[in-house]
């Protein structure tokens, strides 16, 4: 116990200690329950989710059982691991980390987590997370405490300028403030913008990135990607205002240039080099962004709920970690109980106190009562779970990724000017159409 | 009957031909008929699914393919003819020094220390528009006080590509045509010189034909490689943004990973393989053809 | 007078150009990959730095500590990435030589039916593209049960380097005329000892070079090694790189330091032997 406490992180000390004591004193009761037992498992890599990893030990020594993690590599990677693993068959390992934006991929590799977990367990996670992970009605992952939600990270002082603001006001009409619109947004970025030395805002240019995105302004905006039989409904009224909205941004040099070209790094980067003024941002970052010796905005930054549409809806795009149980496992029972003890409320607590959202009701209050003493991790706290409260996830089909593969040209195309919207739009529309009809959806 | 012996060629031959069926043969063959399933990666019964010259049929009626295949024809030509002609000044320069050449050799092999994959990093950050190193260099120098969308602006994105594929390979050029200018020998130089040839025509008519053959094996050999290159654009541009920089090889890799349709991209991979095949062959035709024009063929 | 005072200028202006022209060839060359050493001893936030930091206020070992520290805090298991690297990249090598000697050898020293068929298709088989192959390779590997191991990295590695070891070497057989192996044989030796004593000594440099191409290629691997290793069991440096992304951030200090660890055994190996590359290229080139 003691080399274990050495090797935490000063961050999450105390609540590693709190919870070391928890569960030293509750595993005698259910000694040894899988004696002799090996659990081969397939996890997630990165600094961000290996120190849960680090409990695993407490649970072998509670059940006697064995984790023998066979793969650990980076989610993208991951995920092409486990398809050639569906397709040579090699699907007899036990855990895998998942992905709700990814799970209903592999819907034929994982077993309903619904049978093996009691109901009691299962409605003490957030709800709304539980029908994410539920797919034709079967439970296929138990989310861990790394709940994504986007919400709107933004530059103090930029707000603290008084001539800048009455210049705002004359031009525009209104009050400059922390913007509560995605049009105020988009006035803002332009108003702030000075490139090539700063830009008002920047977002996610490619990959399941940015159609997520714009999935998100679609519905802020009243519409939505997909009719209920998954036909594509994004080539509508709705559809086209939230794609000129990243177009006008473009246009105007609001954003970088490049930035059909970032991914979640890059934007992270971006903002933390203090060139960006507003960044709708993953949760994951707040730590990052206010550290001084890795980003330059440390201090300055602020962090609001995501901004709404015109439809009065917030974007909340969400997504989520957890851990499944393969249908070929040998021992599902020691399976779900290694799954239950990763996503059990000590180790959600001990994975959010580094920064991450939970998944558990309780743990969310626990939280926030922790930050109490830290108004900067308060306001981080407020902000995510004000965006969490009305945030959705992707929609639930298997072709998801592929469709996003399908959109994304198109949405670049328009946004850098070799298509209109609407050229864009209905080109997208028809592709995703025969993807489905070829794939017999409809 | 005479007890079966097989001939010493071919005993000698047939680790390598048992190690290449093996890694590289049957899979070949299995993904030639998974070609003509619908194979997808998620659905592992498709792969019983015979659909004939569907995604044969598909690919050759796709635009957006042939728009890869063009573009990958292009960065093929573009890439290997720079390559040729910096390794080729590369190799001269470096040849014509006096002392620490062995320091200048492994300062210019230096690119091929580099994992393609760390390529492909290094030239994302270092031509990213906002806080790379290319542009940052450029608005300190007063050259430009724009930020140069390097990553994205159709003609540059294929040009920092190109880079990035040049900039590790033109090294491999520059060490095999070095080797070829040591060992061209002093007699045919020393008697043009006499008969009152210029320097440049010298180079023309003595060094060039006798550096052909490195020329073409350096062809032949990146030929071979040249498909490595997509590890540098996947991580560079990913074939984005719309569809730019979009290569066959990122478009099989995002159709039969990311997509899973497993049967479709080894289609279309069939078909760059046959490209790469055909560079290679072409290459290998002009380097006997040199050969023998020296008189030193087989 | 006049023309030799030309003839002076000119040939000092040539000299200026030359060393002009390779001094900033050596700069394109060598600058971006020394932006990345110095990237590895410099902050994150100096890296991306807007205004750009150009003369660096700090260096320090912060990414080379946190890579050897513990997981969860940047730790990264080099160490063993780096001998699962060694390890394959050895073994692959030496075995993708002797497979080459014995095959270089075969096309060197026999006549046979359709050998420029088979040669050209023994070398068609590495312009397989990594992305086409690696899958159905994943396939088979694990029917086999060897992935994620040593024994699989070395079998798709071996493959391959083998048809260009087999091409260089078989240049070099034929450098060394026939009729010195049959003395030797003549001479009481057996076939195999005048490989050995006569025609091997010729070709040493010609394997070297191939070696060390082929010891790069190995190293240096990415689309294949990534499919076909999983855990640190066989995971090879340059598949452990991606450890310092995760879906939303990638620490490139961090992966700036991993990659220093990965040129320098390199370098100082190519130092050491390029003097025997350039000689093997040299015959290796012109005798087809």
């Amino acid at each position: 116990m003691r080399t274990f406490l050495k090797g935490a992180s000063s961050a999450i000390l105390a609540t590693a200690a709190a919870v070391t004591a928890v569960v030293s004193v509750s595993s005698i009761g259910q000694a040894a329950e899988f004696d002799g037992v090996t659990i081969e498992a397939k996890l997630i890599g990165g600094q961000q989710y290996e120190a849960l990893y680090a409990r695993i030990p407490e649970w072998e020594a509670a059940t006697g059982a064995k984790v023998n993690i066979i793969s650990k590599k980076n989610h993208f990677e991951l995920d092409k691991e486990f398809k050639s693993d569906i397709a040579a068959g090699t699907t007899d390992w036990c855990v895998g980390s998942n992905h709700s934006s990814f799970a209903s991929q592999y819907s034929a590799l994982y077993t309903d987590l619904g049978d093996l977990v009691s109901k009691d367990t299962v409605a003490e996670f957030v709800q709304a997370n539980i029908k994410a992970a539920t797919f034709d009605g079967k439970l296929v992952m138990l989310p861990r405490a790394q709940f994504d939600v986007s919400a709107l990270y933004y530059q103090k002082d930029l707000y603290e300028d008084a001539e800048k603001a009455a210049a705002f006001e004359d031009k525009y009409g209104y009050p400059l403030a922390v913007p509560e619109t995605w049009a105020q947004v988009k006035d803002q970025a332009i108003f702030f913008a000075d490139p090539p030395n700063f830009y008002g805002t920047q977002y996610a240019g490619k990959d399941e990135a940015i159609v997520g995105r714009y999935y998100e302004m679609v519905v802020a905006e009243g519409g939505k990607l997909f009719n209920d039989d998954f036909s594509p409904a994004f080539n509508s009224e709705e559809g086209k205002r939230a794609l000129q909205w990243f177009v006008d941004l473009y246009d105007a040099g609001a954003v970088p240039a490049g930035t059909t070209n970032y991914l979640w790094d890059d934007l992270g980067n971006g903002f933390a080099s203090g060139t960006i003024g507003l960044n709708l941002d993953w949760p994951g970052w707040a730590g990052f962004f206010n550290d001084p010796s890795a980003s330059k905005v440390a201090g300055n930054v602020g962090v609001a709920p995501a901004p709404k549409g015109s439809a009065g809806v917030r974007t909340g795009w969400s997504g989520f970690h957890g851990f499944s149980v393969t249908e070929d496992c040998e021992n599902k029972e020691a399976a779900a109980s290694l799954v239950e003890f990763l996503t059990n409320e000590d180790s959600q607590k001990l994975e959010s106190a580094a920064g991450p959202l939970p998944s558990r009701t309780a743990v969310w209050d626990y939280v926030s009562e922790q930050a109490k003493g830290d108004p900067y991790r308060s306001e981080v706290l407020a902000a995510f779970k004000e965006t969490a409260a009305t945030a959705f996830a992707v929609p639930p089909t298997p072709l998801w990724i592929e469709t996003t593969n399908i959109i994304y040209p198109e949405l670049q195309a328009a946004i850098l000017g070799d298509k209109t919207v609407d050229e864009a739009l209905a080109d997208a529309q028809e592709s995703v159409d025969e993807l489905m009809q070829e794939e017999g959806v409809y | 009957m005479k007890r079966l012996k097989l001939p010493p060629w071919l005993v000698l031959l047939l680790p390598a031909i048992i190690i290449l069926s093996a890694v590289v043969l049957i899979p070949l063959v299995f993904s030639l008929y998974s070609s003509f399933t619908s194979y997808r990666l998620t659905r592992p019964d498709s792969i019983f699914n015979w659909v004939g010259l569907f995604n044969y049929e598909k690919a050759v009626t796709d635009v957006k393919f042939w728009a890869a295949f063009g573009r990958t024809v292009l960065l093929l030509a573009v890439a290997l003819n720079l390559e040729m002609l910096l390794g080729l000044g590369l190799a001269l320069m470096v040849s014509k020094v006096t002392s620490g050449q062995r320091l200048l050799r492994t300062m210019m092999m230096f690119p091929m220390m580099f994992s393609p994959i760390l390529v492909g990093f290094q030239f994302k950050f270092i031509f990213n528009d906002n806080v790379g190193l290319v542009n940052n260099a450029l608005q300190s120098l007063g050259i430009t006080d724009q930020a140069i969308p390097w990553l994205v602006d159709g003609n540059l994105a294929m040009f920092s590509i190109i880079f990035a594929e040049v900039w590790t390979a033109t090294s491999v050029f520059g060490i095999l045509i070095l080797a070829g200018l040591y060992a061209i020998p002093r007699d045919p130089l020393e008697a043009a010189k006499v008969d009152g040839c210029t320097s440049l025509q010298s180079f023309r008519y003595v060094t060039l034909p006798f550096l052909m053959p490195f020329i073409y094996i350096a062809m032949a050999i990146r030929s071979l490689d040249v498909a490595r290159a997509y590890d540098i654009v996947q991580i560079m541009t990913n074939g984005g943004p719309a569809r730019r920089t979009e290569l066959l090889w990122t478009l099989i890799g995002r159709t039969g990973y990311v997509d899973a349709r497993m049967g479709y991209a080894n289609a279309m991979g069939y078909i760059s393989i046959f490209l790469a095949i055909f560079f290679t062959v072409y290459f290998f035709k002009k380097l006997t053809q040199s050969r023998r024009e020296l008189g030193m063929g087989a | 007078m006049a023309t030799n005072m030309n003839h002076r200028i000119r040939r000092h202006s040539l000299k200026g150009l030359h060393f002009f022209g390779l001094f900033s060839a050596m700069m394109v060359l060598c600058v971006p990959g020394l932006w990345i050493v110095l990237n590895s001893f410099r902050p994150t936030v100096e890296i991306m730095a807007k205004p750009p930091v150009w003369i660096p206020n700090e260096l320090n070992l912060d990414h080379y500590r946190a890579m050897f520290g513990g997981i969860g805090e940047g730790g990264v298991p080099v160490l063993t990435y780096f001998t699962n690297s060694l390890i394959i990249s050895v073994t692959s090598t030496v075995i993708a030589i002797l497979i080459g000697m014995a095959g270089g050898y075969a096309f060197a020293r026999y006549k046979f039916k359709f050998k420029g068929g088979v040669f050209v298709a023994l070398m068609v088989t590495r312009a397989v593209p990594g992305v086409a192959l690696s899958l159905p390779l994943f396939i088979i590997f694990a029917r086999v049960g060897i992935i994620d191991t040593h024994l699989g990295m070395v079998m798709a590695y071996v493959a391959l380097n083998v048809p260009f070891t087999i091409w260089l070497i078989d240049g070099f057989f034929r450098q060394v005329p026939p009729e010195l192996a049959e003395a030797a044989e003549i001479d009481g030796c057996t076939r195999w000892q005048a490989f050995w004593r006569v025609e091997f000594p010729v070709a040493r440099s010609g394997i070297a070079s191939a070696g060390i191409f082929a010891f790069l290629t190995s190293w240096n691997e990415y689309a294949l090694a990534s499919q076909l290793t999983r855990s640190t069991t066989s995971k090879t440096m340059p598949v452990g790189l991606l450890d310092f992304t995760s879906e939303f951030t990638l620490n490139w200090g961090g992966m700036c330091a991993l990659a220093v660890l990965m040129i320098i055994p390199a370098l100082i190996l190519t130092f050491l032997v390029q003097k025997h590359l350039i000689a093997g290229l040299t015959f290796g080139g012109v005798k087809g």
